[in-house]
């Protein structure tokens, strides 16, 4: 069962015709997103599945004790977020989309009960050689309007 | 212990050394459920022997790049709360898939410090290595020694 404990199409397959190729991507465009509520389950059941055991994600008297005043999400969420966040026919879904590195700036930590907005784009896209790529770029605030990351990446687009 | 203080205990050359983790059927089901990432490079060992990617024969699935950052993020996090830093900043590049049976263990080591008008800051080179030593990613991060945890 995923994290968010609900029904999720784990086949990438199906939609694949509603996504848009490399093709079809126009840089600037928002990508369609909702928000998504991050409960203490959710955070810590992240945590445990991509090996996170630090108290400060699990520990509520350790969290309090430390400046970080209770227990947070591991900085890492984000990696939840971009597909919780966005639509079974975002195009990060298609098949054989290959990852070519990232970078993200963190600013205010998640809190549990928090509840995240994402706002992402392809803010480029290019050739270079034979391959193609997109460069995604993406921003999450919580419910008080502050950001919590932003982060950037490249892709290189199935064809 | 202020921020001035913690970061003056923080010197260049000092190494963070991050946990081996070996990936398996079990350990790539739990990133796809953690991330809710289930692109069949992952998971669809035929599809991978039959098909290229961007010219690359992968032969199997591949371990997720993002389990990569995830690790180099648990390795510089661990060391850094009880340090009473701040991870502000991580970016990488994958150098090499990441197979089954693989064993890979990040590393960090603090290049620089930084401060600056009103902040301390550290770098980090990161390398993440496999079990023959070939480096499978790559990175650079900073982190911010802080008073206080922002928001």
């Amino acid at each position: 069962m995923n994290v968010m404990g609900e029904d999720f199409e784990t086949d990438f397959w199906k939609e694949v015709t509603d996504r848009a190729t490399w093709d079809m991507i126009v840089p600037g465009e928002l990508r369609e997103t909702r928000p998504v509520t991050l409960t203490k389950q959710i955070i810590q059941d992240y945590a445990r599945k991509v090996g996170e055991d630090n108290p400060l994600y699990f520990d509520e008297d350790y969290a309090k004790s430390t400046p970080y005043g209770g227990i947070v999400a591991p900085p890492s969420i984000h990696i939840l977020l971009m597909f919780a966040c966005t639509t079974s026919k975002d195009w990060m879904r298609s098949p054989g989309t290959i990852n070519a590195g990232q970078n993200w700036y963190y600013n205010v930590p998640i809190r549990p009960g928090d509840t995240i907005e994402m706002r992402g784009t392809a803010l480029d896209k290019f050739i270079k050689k034979d391959r193609l790529f997109a460069v995604h770029e993406n921003l999450f605030t919580n419910q008080h309007g502050q950001v919590v990351c932003t982060g950037r990446g490249q892709t290189i687009r199935p064809v | 212990m202020s921020a001035q203080e913690n970061f003056d205990k923080v010197q260049p050359g000092d190494i963070v050394e991050g946990r081996p983790f070996t990936v398996t059927t079990d350990t790539i089901q739990d990133f796809g459920d953690a991330s809710l990432d289930y692109n069949p490079l992952h998971f669809d060992p035929d599809w991978m022997e039959k098909n290229d990617f961007g010219g690359t024969h992968f032969g199997g699935v591949i371990m997720h790049g993002m389990q990569n950052f995830a690790l180099i993020t648990r390795t510089l996090t661990d060391w850094l709360v009880p340090r009473g830093g701040y991870h502000r900043r991580l970016e990488t590049r994958w150098i090499k898939p990441v197979k089954l049976g693989d064993t890979i263990t990040p590393e960090a080591t603090v290049s620089r410090k930084n401060p600056t008008d009103s902040g301390h800051w550290v770098q980090f080179d990161v390398v993440v290595k496999n079990q023959d030593g070939e480096p499978v990613a790559t990175g650079q991060a900073l982190a911010e020694f802080r008073d206080t945890i922002p928001g």
